[in-house]
C-alpha cells in the first residue's frame, strides 16, 4: 500500500502548488481590471476622464491591499468555496456564474469526447487490422488531414456553409434567444440543434489522436505470439482483431481517455468561442479579456482541480489493471 | 462587444466567404418579425442587434452605469435633452427648453405632463434629486458634472444649475444626464451597485422580458410623445463574443438594425435584400498621429509640419477604413458633420495634401536634411519615430503600418509599437512615448473636442497621468480662445472662437489628424423606415447610446 500512500502525498503537494500557482498567474497578467474596463470606454472614441477611471474603480472594488494578506483571504474563500464576485457579473456569485455554464461544457465536451474515443478507437483497430491496406491509408490520411486543421477554423469553415448558407443550423448560442434554460422536451431539441455543430467540430479535430494511438498499438499487438496462436487455432477473423487483439491495446487508450475527460472541465475555449456556446470555455474567455481575477481563479481552480483528480482516478485504476504496479 | 464604436472590429477572417456570398440569393430570412415577437395582430416588433452576452446577459437596468447597464436602458430613461454627436444641436425630451441668463447660470424650463411608467407625475424635484445623487454618490458620476457645477436648485418648473466657472458647451453634458424618479431611488440603500431590474422610467418603453440571450422592451402606453412610437415591442438578442460569428448574423438579415464593421458591405450585406438593406457609415470620430511635445524634434512645428505635408491621407485612409471614410481635415472638425462651424479662411476646407516639395522646406527650416536616403538633423542623426498602438485595434495598426512607409520613403526611421491596450494606455497618459495613434474628437461639441485635446491644463508633466491632451500641447492664445469659446453665449462670438481654434490646429498641428472613424449603420426597411441618413443626418447610427432614443422617435411603419 505504499504505492497509494505516495500517490495520496503526491495529489496534495500537487494540489497546492497548483492553488498557489493559480493565486499568482492572473496577478502576473498586465494590466488591471479597471484598465481593461477603461479600455472598452475608451474604444468607443470619446477620451477617458480621471472622473471616469475613479468611478470604475470604485465600482468594481479593485484590491489594493498586500500580497500576502490577498494570499492569505484567497486560502480561507477556496477552503469554504467562497469566490466573490466577479467584475463580468456583478448580479451573482462567482459559483452562480460557473454552476450555470459547467452543464453546457460538461454535455457538449463530455459527449463529444466519448464519441471521438468510441469511432476513432474502433477506426484505430480496423485500420491497424487492415494495416498496408488502402483502408488504413484512408482512415489515417482522413484523420490526419482533419486533425491537422484548426478547431477554431474548422468550426468557422462549419458556420458559414451549414448554418449560414444553407440554414440548416444555428448561428450562435447554446439555445434559441429568449428562452430560458428548463427540461421541457422543446428546449431540449433546441439545446440539440445548437450543439451538432460544434459537438460535430470538437469530435472531428479529437478524432486523430485516438485513430493513431489505437492503430499503432493495434499493430504491436497483432505482431505478439498470442495473436498469430489465436489465428492458428482458426479463430474467426472479428474475434482475434476484437477480443484479442484489440483488448490488449486498449489499455494505453483507457489512460489517455482518463486524462481527457479531466481535460472536458476546461472546456475547449476556441470552439465554444466560435460557437458562442455558453459553456466554461467561453467564459473563461471573458473572464481573461475583463481581467476579472475572481472569475479567472475559480475556473482555474476548477479545471485544475478536475484534471488532477483524473489523474488520481487513473492511478488508483492503474492498480487494478497493472499487476505488476501492485508489488 | 460594446468596445466598438468607430473602430472597425479586429477580426475579419470571414471576408473571403462573405464576398463570395454576393451572388448568391438566399434573401434575408424575417427581420421584423424575429425570433420571440409573436406579439398579437398589429403589433411590430424592431429587432436590434444588441448587448455583447459573454456568454450571457447580466440584467442591469442602471442608467448611471453606462459600462455595465444594458443598452435598452437608453430607451427606458430620459435626459433632459439630446445633444446631436453630429453636430451638437439640442433636442429637447424633458425640458421643453433651456436658456443662460448668465455664462454662469443655466435655467431648463421642465416638461409639464409628464408621467413616470408607474403613474406618478415627472417633476422639476425629480432633476434636482437625480443631480444630488450623483454628488452623494461620485461612483455614478462618469462625467464629472460636479466638477463644473456648484449648485442646483427648483423654483415652480425651473430648475437652476450654477456653474463653478464659465462652461456655456457643457451644458451639453448637463442635459444628457438620464433621469431618476425620486420616489424611487430615495429608498435605493447603494445606487451604485444597484442593477435595477425593475425599471422605472420616463422613456417610450418599459422593461418586457429579460433572458440571458435576450431582453425585450414593450410600448409604455402613458408615454408623452406616443404618437411618435411605431414599434410596440423591441428586441435586444444577445451578440456573440465572436465577431466573425456576428458579421454572419448581421448578414443574414436577423436585425432590423446593426451596428457592425462588415468588408465589402455593397455585397455582404446590400445585396442579401438589395429591395431592404441599406447602410450609413458617417464619421464618428477623427484618428491621429499624436506626437509627443516635450520631446525634440517633435516640439518643432515645422518638423510636425514636415511630416503632415509628407502623409497621402487619402491612401491611408484607404488602408485603414476600406475606403468607406475619407482623410481627415486639418482644422479639426468632423467634416460634413460640423460644416456650419468650419472656418471658411482655410484653404480646401482644411485638407492638407501631400507634397513632397513643401515637406522638405519645413523639414530644412526645422534643420533636418535629406542626405544619402536619410533626413538627418544638425546632430548628425537619422530623425527616428516609433509610433505606439493597441495591437488590436486593426484600422489603427493598418494605418500605422502605411504612415511608417510613406516615412520611411522620405528618410524617417519610423517604426511601430504593438502592445496591449493596457500598456498603451499607460504610456500615452504618462507621456512615456515618441508617436502614438489616437482618437481625436467625436463628441459633436467643437468646444469639448478642442478642450480636451488642447487645453494646456491637461497637459501634465511626463510622468504623470492625464486623461487628455496626451501630446502635452501649451499655448496661451489657444487656452484663451477655449475660455472665450466657453464662456460664450451667441453664436458670432461662438464662432470666432472657433474659427481661432481651427486656425491653431491648422498652423501648429499638435496632432497630426489622419482620417475619419465610422459608425458602422446597418439597416432593413422592410418594417420601419425613417432610419438616419446622409440625406437626413438627425444622429449617428449607433445603437448603444441616446442615439437609440432619437432613432425610435424617428421612425415609421414602412
Amino acid at each position: 500500500m505504499t504505492y497509494l500512500k505516495r500517490k495520496v502525498v503526491l495529489f496534495v503537494i500537487t494540489l497546492w502548488a497548483a492553488i498557489t500557482l493559480n493565486f499568482a498567474l492572473p496577478r502576473l497578467m498586465p494590466g488591471s481590471p479597471v484598465d481593461a474596463a477603461l479600455a472598452k470606454l475608451a474604444s468607443t472614441g470619446i477620451p477617458v476622464t480621471n472622473a471616469q477611471r475613479q468611478a470604475i474603480e470604485v465600482q468594481l472594488g479593485v484590491p489594493n491591499t498586500g500580497l500576502l494578506s490577498q494570499y492569505g483571504s484567497y486560502l480561507k474563500n477556496i477552503a469554504t468555496l467562497n469566490f466573490g464576485t466577479s467584475y463580468s457579473f456583478p448580479s451573482e456569485t462567482v459559483a452562480q456564474t460557473i454552476g450555470k455554464a459547467l452543464p453546457w461544457t460538461l454535455l457538449l465536451v463530455g459527449v463529444s469526447t466519448i464519441c471521438a474515443f468510441i469511432i476513432g478507437t474502433l477506426l484505430g483497430v480496423y485500420a491497424g487490422w487492415r494495416r498496408g491496406r488502402s483502408a488504413d491509408s484512408v482512415v489515417t490520411l482522413g484523420s490526419t488531414l482533419f486533425g491537422a486543421f484548426p478547431p477554431f477554423w474548422l468550426g468557422l469553415l462549419m458556420l458559414y456553409v451549414l448554418a449560414f448558407k444553407f440554414t440548416l443550423f444555428p448561428l450562435k448560442g447554446g439555445y434559441a434567444p429568449g428562452a430560458t434554460p428548463n427540461l421541457s422536451p422543446e428546449f431540449f431539441a433546441d439545446a440539440v440543434s445548437h450543439s451538432v455543430l460544434p459537438g460535430v467540430t470538437l469530435v472531428i479535430v479529437a478524432l486523430s489522436g485516438w485513430v493513431f494511438g489505437m492503430r499503432n498499438n493495434m499493430i504491436n499487438t497483432l505482431g505478439e505470439d498470442f495473436v498469430t496462436f489465436a489465428e492458428a487455432n482458426g479463430l474467426r477473423t472479428r474475434t482475434v482483431a476484437l477480443l484479442y487483439a484489440a483488448r490488449n491495446a486498449l489499455l494505453p487508450n483507457v489512460t489517455a481517455f482518463g486524462l481527457s475527460l479531466g481535460g472536458i472541465i476546461g472546456g475547449s475555449v476556441l470552439v465554444e468561442g466560435v460557437f458562442s456556446y455558453p459553456g466554461l470555455g467561453n467564459l473563461l474567455y471573458v473572464a481573461v479579456n475583463n481581467h476579472d481575477f475572481p472569475l479567472m481563479q475559480a475556473l482555474f481552480l476548477v479545471i485544475t482541480l478536475s484534471m488532477l483528480v483524473m489523474i488520481f482516478i487513473v492511478d488508483l485504476l492503474y492498480v487494478r489493471l497493472d499487476p505488476r504496479i501492485r508489488q | 462587444m460594446r468596445a466598438r464604436s468607430y473602430r472597425k472590429s479586429a477580426v475579419v477572417c470571414t471576408v473571403a466567404m462573405l464576398t463570395a456570398v454576393g451572388a448568391s440569393s438566399c434573401a434575408g430570412t424575417g427581420s421584423g418579425t424575429a425570433a420571440g415577437g409573436s406579439t398579437g395582430s398589429g403589433a411590430t416588433t424592431l429587432t436590434i442587434q444588441g448587448d455583447a452576452g459573454n456568454p450571457a446577459l447580466v440584467e442591469n437596468f442602471n442608467p448611471m452605469q453606462p459600462s455595465s447597464a444594458m443598452h435598452g436602458v437608453n430607451l427606458i430613461y430620459e435626459p433632459l435633452e439630446i445633444v446631436s454627436p453630429i453636430d451638437g444641436t439640442f433636442t429637447p425630451f424633458l425640458a421643453s427648453g433651456y436658456k443662460f441668463t448668465d455664462s454662469k447660470t443655466l435655467v431648463f424650463t421642465i416638461r409639464q405632463g409628464v408621467k413616470w411608467s408607474d403613474g406618478k407625475p415627472f417633476a422639476a424635484s425629480d432633476v434636482v434629486f437625480t443631480f444630488n445623487l450623483l454628488k452623494k454618490f461620485p461612483a455614478l458620476d462618469g462625467n464629472g458634472v460636479w466638477q463644473h457645477m456648484s449648485a442646483i436648485s427648483a423654483s415652480g418648473n425651473d430648475v437652476t444649475i450654477t456653474f463653478k466657472t464659465p462652461n456655456v458647451p457643457f451644458a451639453g453634458v448637463i442635459a444628457q444626464t438620464p433621469m431618476l424618479p425620486e420616489h424611487v431611488w430615495s429608498s435605493v440603500a447603494d445606487p451604485v451597485k444597484f442593477t435595477n431590474t425593475k425599471p422605472i422610467g420616463t422613456g417610450p418603453y418599459t422593461l418586457g422580458t429579460f433572458a440571458p440571450t435576450q431582453y425585450a422592451l414593450k410600448k409604455n402606453p402613458g408615454y408623452w410623445q406616443a404618437d411618435k412610437i411605431v414599434p410596440s415591442q423591441v428586441l435586444f438578442p444577445a451578440q456573440a463574443s465572436n465577431q466573425n460569428t456576428n458579421q454572419l448574423d448581421v448578414s443574414s438579415g436577423k436585425f432590423d438594425w446593426a451596428y457592425n464593421f462588415l468588408p465589402n458591405v455593397k455585397t455582404t450585406y446590400v445585396a442579401r435584400d438589395p429591395q431592404h438593406n441599406i447602410y450609413w457609415f458617417p464619421p464618428g470620430g477623427t484618428i491621429g498621429l499624436y506626437l509627443n511635445l516635450t520631446k525634440a524634434p517633435y516640439n518643432d512645428v515645422n518638423f510636425r509640419t514636415g511630416i503632415s505635408l509628407s502623409l497621402n491621407r487619402p491612401t491611408i485612409a484607404n488602408k485603414a477604413v476600406n475606403g468607406y471614410l475619407g482623410e481627415a481635415s486639418m482644422s479639426g472638425l468632423i467634416l460634413p458633420n460640423l460644416n456650419k462651424w468650419l472656418d471658411p479662411s482655410l484653404s480646401d476646407q482644411g485638407l492638407v495634401k501631400q507634397d513632397a516639395a513643401a515637406a522638405t522646406a519645413a523639414f530644412a527650416k526645422a534643420g533636418f536634411t535629406k542626405q544619402g536616403g536619410k533626413l538627418v538633423g544638425k546632430d548628425g542623426k537619422q530623425a527616428s519615430m516609433s509610433i505606439v498602438m493597441p495591437n488590436n485595434f486593426s484600422d489603427w495598426v493598418a494605418a500605422a503600418t502605411e504612415v511608417t512607409n510613406e516615412l520611411k520613403a522620405i528618410g524617417i526611421n519610423a517604426t511601430t509599437d504593438l502592445p496591449q491596450y493596457a500598456q498603451y494606455s499607460t504610456q500615452i497618459q504618462s507621456g512615456s512615448f515618441n508617436a502614438a495613434m489616437g482618437g481625436f474628437g467625436g463628441t459633436g461639441s467643437p468646444y469639448t473636442d478642442f478642450n480636451n485635446a488642447l487645453n494646456s491644463s491637461f497637459a501634465a508633466p511626463v510622468g504623470t497621468a492625464t486623461a487628455n491632451n496626451f501630446e502635452r500641447f501649451k499655448s496661451p492664445a489657444v487656452d484663451k480662445s477655449l475660455s472665450q469659446l466657453a464662456s460664450a453665449t451667441d453664436p458670432a462670438a461662438q464662432q470666432a472662437a472657433t474659427s481661432q481654434l481651427q486656425q491653431a490646429m491648422f498652423t501648429q498641428t499638435p496632432v497630426v489628424l489622419l482620417y475619419y472613424g465610422g459608425s458602422w449603420g446597418l439597416f432593413s426597411t422592410k418594417a420601419f423606415t425613417g432610419w438616419p441618413s446622409a440625406a437626413d443626418p438627425y444622429t449617428l447610427p449607433a445603437n448603444y447610446n441616446n442615439s437609440l432614443l432619437t432613432v425610435l422617435t424617428h421612425l415609421k411603419k414602412s
